[in-house]
């Protein structure tokens, strides 16, 4: 029971403190938008291409931006863990009889709430450019689950790594390190078909491959289940390891 | 009654870096226990086992009643911990801050207000309390966290290194919240510092730490007459010279044989000499060197300080700034305002 009591109040801190960042939350807005405006603008022409059979570019990138935007959030979730950590914030609460494994889920499902609220924006930003989101209501509600628990899993390993580092410049090193690569080893911006075939092996083993492909069937094709279920799967345990990582790492670096 | 044992508490680091070297002391409950001891000397290790932060290589400690290694989530509710870094929440107010770890205590909503209420007043936040901590100096992010530590009325408070970084005003602000917390709540405090007279101060009694072992335990004023008489510094070597420590131990070996000295021990430029009484040893110690043909550049006497006890200890003299070591002068200078 305190395990949820200590989430909640630790929760409310970490959301607060978002809020009140008034200049970060408008910086985390303007970035997905520009991408959208500009990568449509620039792939106009890709628009043409018979595979994506009459789907405007942004019809199609928009899910990948939704992903993505959540992806890149989460992989820095890390970064708070280690400003806790620099400021004595981390070693004052561990003094306590805080529940251990409540910081690390805190953290976790604050970045989570803030970037489905930022998802979200960013599909009304696209649903008012002109996307049109085939399974309607229930399939925005699915999308929410894909997009949360590939976070999850993003805020998980990315707190455990920070918690393995102990400092912010290695951490900033793997997520640099991972993130883009990430993106390009997926359909985000490029129809599957239109990729290389290592490229189309690759991408079975990407999280976020899972996810994109996910969404972008709810918002394009509507409900294809097998597909859907497959990224569910994917996805959860996806989650799951890194949670799982992410405990460890706290397990061995506290104690 | 003890509020801590320690027993040949140890934490070795991986690399073989001994922290703590099998450490044992005890503190009695309701007491101050000053901690002191240079940069590096183990006292923020220590203090971090005695929390359940780290844990001990080898050893334990019980702190009121509940042993570090068997049972951390008891000492965890008895203790306050408030550390060398300021571990208060910069993006949220006091009020924030407090509840937060009111909550971490299990503290019901109205014990959790009376408390707060009460120790924003005991800290002189009152009328700050929602304020946002960023906007807060130094010293009142101190005091909130300490009063953060306090929230539920811990048996044991911890405190490591309360007073660095900040202005001498300040700082003796803070020594009377501590003094003053001491006697509003009865609890038994541990800090430890590197300022000789903080500890000298604040504490009822001053365990000195130096390279991960204690080297002597008592009241400040046990351990001034511990060693007894005076202490006699002068430096045989003119600032330019390079075979100082060869003057230093030319000069050890002169004084050797007197009746009235009681110690010695060599620093970087200058002898320390533990003596029975200053008023005759000096004129004495003076014409000896110069029949050996050492000539005495600098000389001095004084009543023992701990600053004192400490050199006659470690054969150091304790830093009294981070990364600023103490010189021959700032000596002087402390021991010509302790006379005036
Ligand atoms: N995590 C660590 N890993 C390796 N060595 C460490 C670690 N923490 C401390 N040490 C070493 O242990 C020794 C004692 O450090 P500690 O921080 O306890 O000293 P301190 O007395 O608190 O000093 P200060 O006055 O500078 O705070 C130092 O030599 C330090 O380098
Ligand atoms: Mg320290």
């Amino acid at each position: 029971m305190s395990l949820v009591t200590d989430v909640w109040f630790q929760l409310l801190r970490h959301l607060r403190m978002q809020l009140r960042m008034r200049m970060w939350i408008v910086v985390s807005l303007i970035q997905p938008i520009i991408w959208l405006v500009l990568f449509t603008q620039v792939f106009t022409s890709l628009s043409t291409l018979p595979d994506l059979e009459g789907v405007s570019y942004l019809q199609f990138f928009a899910p990948g931006v939704i992903v993505m935007t959540v992806m890149f959030g989460s992989a820095w979730a890390g970064m708070g863990l280690l400003h806790d950590m620099d400021m004595g914030i981390l070693d004052k609460m561990m003094a306590t009889p805080v529940t251990r494994l409540s910081i690390l889920l805190a953290r976790v499902m604050a970045s989570m709430i803030v970037l489905l609220v930022q998802a979200m924006v960013i599909l009304g930003i696209a649903v008012i450019m002109g996307v049109y989101v085939t399974t309607g209501l229930p399939g925005l509600l699915v999308m929410v689950i894909l997009v949360s628990l590939l976070g999850l899993g993003f805020a998980a390993f990315s707190s455990g790594v920070a918690m393995y580092v102990k400092r912010s410049e290695p951490l900033v090193g793997v997520v640099n390190f991972i993130a883009l690569p990430t993106v390009f080893l997926s359909s985000a911006m490029m129809p599957p078909n239109l990729l290389p075939e290592w490229l189309d092996t690759m991408r079975r083993f990407n999280p976020l491959d899972y996810a994109v492909t996910g969404v972008r069937d709810l918002v394009l094709n509507g409900w294809v289940w097998p597909d859907l279920l497959s990224s569910l799967g994917v996805l959860s345990v996806w989650a799951m390891m890194g949670t799982i990582f992410g405990m460890i790492m706290f397990r061995y670096k506290l104690q | 009654m003890n509020a801590i044992l320690v027993d040949k508490l140890t934490k070795v680091f991986p690399g073989g870096i001994v922290a703590v070297d099998s450490v044992d002391f005890d503190v009695r409950v309701g007491e101050i226990f000053g901690f002191l001891g240079p940069n590096g000397a183990g006292k923020t290790t220590t203090i971090k086992m005695l929390n359940t932060l780290i844990r001990p290589t080898s050893g334990t400690a019980i702190i009121s009643g509940y042993d570090i290694r068997k049972n951390a989530a008891g000492v965890r509710r008895r203790i306050g911990y408030v550390g060398q870094n300021v571990g208060v929440d910069e993006y949220a107010t006091a009020w924030e801050n407090l509840v937060l770890y009111g909550h971490f205590y299990r503290l019901d909503r109205s014990t959790l207000k009376q408390r707060m209420n009460e120790l924003l007043d005991l800290v002189d936040l009152a009328g700050h309390e929602h304020r946002m901590v960023s906007t807060y100096s130094g010293g009142m992010r101190k005091r909130l966290d300490i009063a953060m530590g306090l929230i539920h009325w811990p048996d044991v408070v911890f405190l490591d290194e309360p007073t660095v970084g900040l202005d001498p005003q300040t700082r003796a602000h803070i020594w009377d919240y501590i003094r003053a917390l001491a006697r509003f709540l009865n609890v038994t405090i541990f800090l430890t510092t590197h300022y000789m007279d903080e500890a000298d101060q604040l504490s009822d009694r001053i365990a000195i730490i130096d390279n991960g072992k204690i080297i002597a335990v008592g009241t400040p004023d046990e351990l001034k007459k511990s060693i007894s008489g005076d202490v006699v510094i002068l430096s045989p070597c003119s600032a330019r010279e390079e075979d100082c420590q060869g003057f230093i131990e030319k000069s050890r070996q002169s004084l050797a044989d007197r009746s009235y000295v009681v110690a010695m021990q060599a620093m970087e430029r200058d002898l320390a000499v533990y003596v029975t009484e200053g008023e005759t040893a000096l004129p004495d110690i003076v014409r000896r060197l110069n029949q050996d043909g050492i000539e005495v550049r600098t000389i001095a006497f004084s009543r023992p300080s701990l600053d004192d006890v400490f050199l006659r200890y470690t054969g150091k003299i304790i830093r009294d700034q981070e990364g600023v070591p103490t010189t021959y002068a700032d000596i002087q200078r402390r021991r010509n305002k302790r006379k005036s």
